[in-house]
């Protein structure tokens, strides 16, 4: 099995580079095989707020809020 | 010692390359039984939740999707060796299971959005209760609406990709603007029909948004709970 993967983010209105961080972050923070118990993350300081991610495109003002702001800090 | 656990696979021996993982961390092969695991070595007992951190996690499991179908962790799974060996003993089966549905395959997204109307009546419009009770009504109608519509969506899309797809995770929420979220299962060799596929519904739908993505590693495939609790009696 040696197929080479090109990440393919399509959208006809938004940025793509931000869409390919929110849809990595959806896929890692959201999905994957959970050991019960085990996930032990800390949200005390985050780099970016990932504020409904289920709910993408609602996020999607907000996360390039969020990425206006840590540009300007 | 902690470990970190990226993903699970089934058939690697060695790693050729693997970026660094988490808090710049060497990624290393753990065979546990007949299964390996990308793990590196991790001092704290949490793991902050930054984008560097979340894409180094996204990377590992990526690194290896050219060899294999990897079983991806949740972000944040931190463990020691003998409880990474327990897990793995307990739920061989249902593993092995996991591992029967998504090899060769990988885990292609698809966001749907679409436009609420709004029927509501401007503030102030509600100057009687008979006013309140007919915009009540209208609510109620507007919630029913789009709830038949979400679901002719989610329909729709199934019905485009049924042919190609091995397992679909499926979303709905008819009261909100991304109505749909769906993650499609499928063979590699299936990726270049999806995509023509894909275009194609667009063009039959201009009054929906769509936001495709992948190929991705089968986040949204990877977990076993419910096998392991219909082997186990778990409930």
């Amino acid at each position: 099995m040696s197929t080479s993967f090109d990440q393919m983010i399509v959208s006809e209105e938004w940025d793509s580079t931000d869409l390919s961080l929110l849809e990595t972050l959806d896929h890692v923070l959201n999905r994957g095989l959970v050991i019960a118990g085990e996930i032990t993350i800390s949200v005390a300081d985050i780099d970016l707020v990932f504020v409904g991610l289920n709910v993408l495109v609602s996020s999607v003002e907000t996360a390039h809020e969020v990425l206006r702001k840590r540009q300007t800090e | 010692m902690n470990l970190y656990a990226y993903c699970l696979v089934e058939d690697v021996d060695a790693l050729d390359a693997a970026p660094l993982g988490i808090s710049g961390a060497a990624v290393r092969l753990l065979r546990v039984g007949e299964f390996a695991v990308l793990v590196s070595n991790f001092d704290s007992d949490t793991v902050a939740v930054t984008r560097e951190n979340a894409l180094n996690h996204a990377a590992v499991v990526r690194s290896v999707l050219d060899r294999t179908t990897p079983l991806p962790f949740r972000f944040g799974t931190v463990i020691t060796e003998k409880q990474l060996s327990s897990y793995i003993s307990a739920r061989k089966p249902a593993l092995e299971l996991r591992f029967a549905l998504i090899r060769g395959c990988v885990e292609l997204s698809v966001k749907i959005i679409r436009e609420l109307s709004t029927e509501k009546s401007a503030p102030g419009e509600i100057t009687s209760g008979t006013t309140f009770l007919e915009e009540k009504r209208r609510e109620i109608r507007g919630s029913e609406q789009s709830a038949t519509e979400a679901n002719d969506i989610a329909t729709w899309l199934h019905e485009q990709v049924e042919t190609l797809t091995r397992d679909e995770q499926v979303t709905v929420r008819p009261s909100e603007k991304l109505v749909l979220a769906a993650a499609h299962l499928m063979a590699r060799d299936k990726i270049s029909q999806y995509k023509e596929i894909m275009a194609a519904a667009r063009e039959k739908r201009p009054e929906l948004h769509f936001l495709f993505s992948g190929p991705w590693p089968p986040y949204s495939f990877a977990n076993i709970e419910l096998e392991f609790k219909s082997q186990f009696g778990v409930s």
